[in-house]
């Protein structure tokens, strides 16, 4: 009788596993995280503005950062992934092993969207080293002018500086810029089940970055042409995860929301891995 | 049971737009049978590792079947007893040997002890383990041949299939390879073997098949195949000059014909080795 080799979270588990030992082995993810992190770091030091302004920068600034040095590793982690498992016949000896094609694509995904969740991990903690460090400041420098200032209006201060700087809202920014990027991983992979140069997956991947982006400014000025319309239905509406607007007026943003966009998320990354998956499994290696 | 079979096994590549495709392979009907080793033999391009692949489920066929041990090679199931090893492999160069085969011993479902046991046994059996914590990206071509058979290995197969495993290799690994081989075949494993190295080819295999343009032209049995029947040849020692003399009489005697006399020579590679091995400065070791 045949044995069956059904699914495996384990076999997929390991791919995973050796997909993010491979990334941070290389010097090009530590460059990137180290420039990103620099540039984090830097947001600390505008002090042109008012405490309030101050705050609203570094908020607005690092989650910039945050999304683009994301973004840049998510692409720059996927893209080369398959390329380089055919250039090299890695992949040769892996699917030669008991191992489902699903798995092995599930595995690379998986590996890239931990290190886009480490990266993040690393760029969030700068992004609050930061705001800690520029909330210090801000209160020293609000009690230094304690002498001159009345103590209601010093109290009132101290409170709108903490406030903002410990606003939990940025934990839903963050959030959310995470889900974008494993979207965005998405992308590059199913691009890259069909094509067999980086740059090329590299270059349709920021196309549709912007795109995705730009959705809702292209829909308005030409959204009444059909095939720009069949065009936007395929990009994913990347500006939906965008609510750094929303933290920096000091806007509320409802978990009811959050979750709502999150779950866009993940039924397009779902949609767009099985796409991956059928051409894939189709491909001749 | 057959370790491998197909049965009109045929491969056309679409070569793009407008372009027609290429038959790679035509109804090739091959079996390998358990235990023994199989040369598959051919110039490049004429289907070798279209078939190896084919067999490996890693390209989809045009036409046929093929099977390893009767489960359809469509099916990973046909997968789980087979190990293999490409032409050039490039392995994970920032893995170091061990990592390397953790990782494919775990794609095979091996953990734990038992999985770091078969580890040790492999980089012993395969001569590297001095160089097992070493990154492949500092190991020489002989040593990435060396730990791509080991991964072959990890889960114990019963089926090896090996595409050129002495590319690029020195005589000194390529003559362990070929020893590893037939260590091998003694352990009653089924070896599916493609090389360009014929004198190799016809040291270790008990049958060969030879390709070309797609096409299995000769098939069979080699000692069979190579063994000119219409000529003898006898070796002998301390001969002198007259009873030479009355050995090529007794055999025009007898209305056989004399068609050469000379002294046997040794191989390349025996002389090679020999002189390495009387080298007072002893080997560099692989590892």
């Amino acid at each position: 009788m045949t044995e069956r080799v059904g699914f495996s979270a384990g076999r997929v588990g390991t791919i995973a596993l050796n997909t993010f030992t491979e990334s941070v082995r290389q010097k090009v993810y530590y460059i990137l995280l180290i420039f990103a992190l620099v540039v984090i770091a830097s947001a600390s030091f505008f002090a042109q503005f008012s405490f309030s302004e101050q705050l609203k920068f570094v908020k607005d600034f690092c989650l910039g950062a945050l999304s683009v040095f994301g973004a840049l590793i998510a692409i720059i982690g996927t893209a080369q992934m398959l390329p380089a498992e055919l250039e090299n016949r890695t992949i040769y000896t892996i699917l030669a092993k008991p191992v489902r094609r699903g798995e092995f694509l599930l595995g690379k995904y998986l590996g890239s969207v931990c290190l886009v969740a480490v990266s993040l991990l690393f760029m969030g903690l700068m992004f609050g080293a930061a705001l800690w460090f520029k909330e210090h400041r801000l209160i020293a420098e609000a009690l230094a002018m304690a002498e001159s200032t009345p103590a209601d209006e010093l109290q009132h201060t101290l409170q709108q500086i903490r406030a903002e700087a410990l606003d939990p809202d940025i934990l839903k920014g963050v959030l959310l810029i995470f889900v974008k990027l494993a979207l965005l991983a998405v992308v590059t992979l199913l691009v890259s089940t069909f094509s067999t140069s980086m740059v090329f997956n590299v270059a349709v991947t920021v196309m549709v970055f912007l795109a995705g982006h730009l959705r809702g400014v292209a829909t308005e000025a030409w959204g009444e042409m059909l095939w720009v319309r069949a065009l936007l239905a395929i990009v994913p509406d990347l500006s939906a995860f965008n609510v750094a607007d929303d933290i920096i007026l000091g806007n509320v943003i409802p978990w009811g929301h959050v979750g709502k966009v999150a779950l866009y998320g993940l039924v397009r990354t779902v949609i767009l891995l099985a796409a991956a998956h059928l051409i894939f499994s189709r491909r001749e290696i | 049971m057959d370790a491998i079979r197909t049965e009109n096994l045929t491969k056309k590549y679409a070569l793009g737009w407008r372009r027609g495709k290429l038959l790679a392979l035509e109804r090739l009907n091959l079996r390998v049978h358990e235990g023994e080793v199989y040369g598959l033999l051919g110039p490049n391009g004429s289907g070798k590792s279209t078939t190896l692949k084919l067999i490996l489920g890693l390209v989809t066929r045009t036409e046929g079947e093929a099977w390893i041990f009767d489960v359809p090679c469509d099916q990973v199931a046909s997968r789980l007893h087979v190990g293999f090893l490409p032409e050039n492999p490039y392995f994970y160069r920032y893995l170091t040997g061990v990592e390397t085969l953790e990782f494919y011993g775990r794609l095979c479902g091996m953990r734990g002890a038992a999985l770091q046991k078969r580890i040790d046994a492999l980089l012993e059996l395969v001569g590297l383990a001095r160089a097992r914590d070493r990154r492949l990206a500092g190991y020489s071509k002989g040593m990435l041949q060396r730990i791509g058979l080991a991964q072959a290995l990890v889960h114990d197969p019963k089926l090896l299939l090996l595409d050129e495993p002495t590319a690029g290799v020195d005589p000194i690994g390529s003559r362990d390879i070929r020893d590893l081989i037939l260590r091998l075949k003694q352990m009653g494993k089924t070896v599916l073997l493609c090389s360009h190295l014929l004198a190799q080819v016809q040291d270790v295999c008990d049958r060969i098949g030879i390709l070309n343009l797609g096409q299995m032209i000769l098939e069979g049995d080699v000692r069979t195949l190579i063994r000119d029947q219409r000529r003898l040849s006898f070796t002998v020692q301390n001969l002198p000059a007259e009873g030479q003399a009355r050995v090529e009489e007794a055999v025009r005697a007898a209305g056989g014909q004399v068609i050469a006399v000379e002294h046997p020579q040794t191989t390349l590679e025996s002389l090679f080795l020999d002189a390495l091995r009387k080298d007072e400065r002893g080997m560099r070791q692989h590892d």
